[in-house]
């Protein structure tokens, strides 16, 4: 997305910010007792802890108090959250909304909301923990490889405040001991990397002095200009789950060239980045690091029970001014993060995750592709987004698109790690639809070679070929009627079988008629095959004739054996006798049903 | 109004994923035979033997089990569709 439209969106942001924002006015009667704020500059972003003790010396309750942000640093703001210590030191999370005050249009309000209403005379230990991004100026801006990074702090050397406070402290700590110059207002005292201020006495409501710092800052000023989520959500249990990274090294530029070869040599690469730890969760799988040509192999990964870590190492080590761009991306089974009942569904998912520690991400844009024909979205983030229009994506077996849900939010830091709510609404049944449009496919290429192998483009009749034809499909018939028939010859030997066993003629009468039913229709279907075989004249029609001469033979020596048979059991032929004229008569027969094989086969 | 989180359950897929490569395996396996002689019966018959409905019939075997066969093998894969 170009810089153009990102105007649009802060615009749009501010409104629907705007029309947020409430109106408060300043309660002079709440005073702060005591502030002891420690600024930590240790990183690229700018930590600001302060424990207030808030003080109502008025004679009304009061339920929230404000919180203003220094002028200096107002436009870094990121992330403004408060905490009360509640029993047994846990700290539980206070509702902080933005807030304008009448009069003080330039200034920058949050308020926080008390955990109950502090009454005339009582007083409250909020701590409020602000973030702020590129408050640190690097200073020099241009250093060369392998000389260490300088930053200036700009800040107030008071707590900002709309109320007055009674005494403070401020602690500032740094990267290093190494602290070219810091601002000397008294009582100041400076050990290792810490500097504190202060105490201060009675300082009126929006007291401003100058706090600078210039110190060594020699850690990864590491930004991500640009993220792109994509979630893909799929109903058969998976939900994809990718990123665009576009990341700048944010501090001194590096003026010069670069060398390799110190750069290997000296192993503290100051400022420079080399990899950066990424953490996923810990059921990701299948997850993989790419750029524009292709995988980026210096990449490792450690699973442990809670957790994914991947260590990334960028093709190039980033200094100052340089930039890299990759994606990452992983699975994650739908049970971690989608719920249902019924049709009901809801995404319950990270609007952002975790990239590497102290990160910075400029802007970002999160994309939900949810199944096709989701419906009814509603969506509950736990801080302000920007929610775009729909988009549609098309990927496999889509017909109409899924819809994709789009939101934008700009500054964001590793406090709005939270989860955002999205409830809609599928029907189930509609899983289906892709196996579905993969069957109409393939049958569609069935009915179509059905189609095709009944096209006939020729333009005169060629007797010979149809002649052919015909004949082949009558063979096909002779041989089918031949092999119902060689299974009633089957049923024969059956019959006679059990006849000799169980000695029953009037169940070899029953069984004989059946089969001889069957038998005189098969053969008259076969002779009138041989005539239609005639009438083609064709060389097939003398051989259905021998097969059914040799069928005729078959069935005499049939009705000989079942004679043998009906003898035996009556008595009339002994047993050796029997077996020797029974030998030769199937021996025959055996010797006629190869030849009419034999004949069919050849046909 | 949506449903909260807590009256909610777990989605899973409808289908065991650890299944998807045997279910791959036994329904490509049942419709490449399918196809096979539908091929083979296509190439052999001629317009005085060729019947229809066994076509037809044989068609829808076959295309029924080679569309389900190649949906699990995406989603084997890993194309998540």
């Amino acid at each position: 997305m170009d810089t153009h439209a990102y105007l649009v969106l802060a615009v749009l942001f501010l409104f629907c910010n705007g029309a947020k924002v409430r109106q408060d006015t300043i309660n002079g009667d709440l005073v702060l007792s005591k502030v002891e704020r420690k600024i930590d500059i240790t990183a690229h972003i700018v930590k600001v802890h302060s424990v207030v003790t808030v003080e109502n010396g008025g004679s009304s309750s009061a339920g929230f108090f404000l919180v203003a942000l220094d002028p200096s640093l107002q436009n870094y703001i990121s992330y403004v959250g408060a905490t009360v210590k509640g029993e047994g030191d846990k700290e539980t999370p206070l509702a902080v909304s933005q807030a304008t005050v009448d009069g003080h249009g330039d200034k920058k309000f949050w308020r926080v909301q008390l955990p109950m209403a502090l009454l005339t005379g009582k007083s409250i230990a909020v701590a409020v923990e602000a973030v702020y991004t590129h408050a640190l100026q690097p200073f020099p801006t241009e250093i060369v490889q392998g000389e260490k990074q300088f930053v200036v702090f700009l800040g107030n050397l008071y707590f900002y405040s709309p109320y007055k406070t009674t005494t403070q402290t401020t602690i500032v700590k740094t990267f290093s001991s190494n602290i070219e110059s810091y601002t000397k207002t008294k009582p100041v005292s400076q050990s290792d990397n810490t500097i504190s201020f202060g105490p201060y006495e009675n300082q009126a409501p929006f007291s401003e002095a100058e706090l600078k710092v210039h110190c060594e800052n020699n850690s990864p000023f590491l930004t991500v200009t640009s993220l792109e989520r994509i979630i893909e959500v799929s109903h058969w249990g998976n939900i994809a789950v990718e990123e665009h990274v576009e990341m700048r090294h944010s501090g001194a530029l590096l003026k010069g060239p670069f060398s390799r070869y110190d750069y290997q040599r000296t192993q503290d690469s100051s400022g420079s980045i080399k990899s950066f730890k990424t953490i996923l969760p810990a059921t990701a799988r299948d997850i993989y690091y790419r750029d524009e040509i292709g995988n980026i192999s210096t990449s490792h990964l450690r699973e442990t029970d809670e957790l994914v870590e991947v260590e990334l190492r960028p093709r190039f080590p980033l200094f100052g001014g340089w930039k890299t761009k990759y994606y990452i991306g992983y699975n994650v089974p739908s049970y971690q993060y989608l719920f249902n009942k019924g049709d009901d569904f809801l995404l319950k998912l990270r609007f952002v995750d975790h990239i590497y520690d102290d990160m910075v991400v400029d802007q970002m844009t999160v994309k939900v592709i949810l199944p096709e024909g989701s419906k009814n979205f509603e969506l509950k983030t736990p801080y302000d987004v920007v929610r775009n229009k729909d988009q549609v994506h098309f990927t496999y077996l889509d017909t109409t698109g899924r819809p994709v849900i789009v939101l934008y939010k700009s500054n964001l830091v590793e406090q709005h790690i939270q989860d955002f709510e999205l409830h809609y609404t599928f029907h189930q049944l509609l899983l289906l639809q892709e196996p579905l449009l993969v069957v109409g496919a393939f049958y569609l290429l069935f009915v179509l070679v059905i189609i095709y192998v009944r096209l006939d483009f020729s333009i005169t009749k060629d007797e010979v070929k149809e002649s052919k034809m015909r004949v082949a499909s009558l063979v096909e018939e002779v041989q089918n009627a031949q092999d119902r028939r060689s299974a009633l010859y089957q049923s024969y030997d059956d019959a006679i079988n059990k006849f000799k066993a169980n000695k029953e003629a009037g169940a070899l009468a029953a069984a004989r008629k059946k089969i001889d039913g069957d038998y005189k229709q098969l053969t008259t279907q076969i002779q009138g095959i041989q005539a239609q075989l005639k009438v083609e004249g064709s060389d097939a029609a003398e051989k259905v004739a021998e097969v059914n001469k040799l069928d005729r033979d078959y069935k005499e020596l049939i009705n000989l054996a079942i004679g043998l048979a009906e003898k035996l059991v009556a008595g009339k032929l002994s047993k050796p006798q029997y077996i020797e004229s029974e030998q030769a008569n199937s021996t025959k027969r055996e010797e006629i049903v190869k030849k009419m094989e034999d004949i069919c086969a050849g046909l | 109004m949506a449903s909260s989180i807590e009256s909610m359950n777990r989605y899973v897929s409808p289908i065991n994923p650890a299944v998807f490569p045997h279910l791959t395996v036994v329904l490509l396996g049942i419709g490449i035979f399918f196809m096979a002689w539908f091929f083979v019966y296509e190439v052999t018959s001629n317009k005085f033997n060729r019947d229809i409905f066994k076509e037809l019939l044989v068609a829808l075997v076959a295309s029924v089990f080679m569309g389900f066969g190649v949906l699990f093998l995406l989603l084997w894969v890993g194309i998540f569709v």
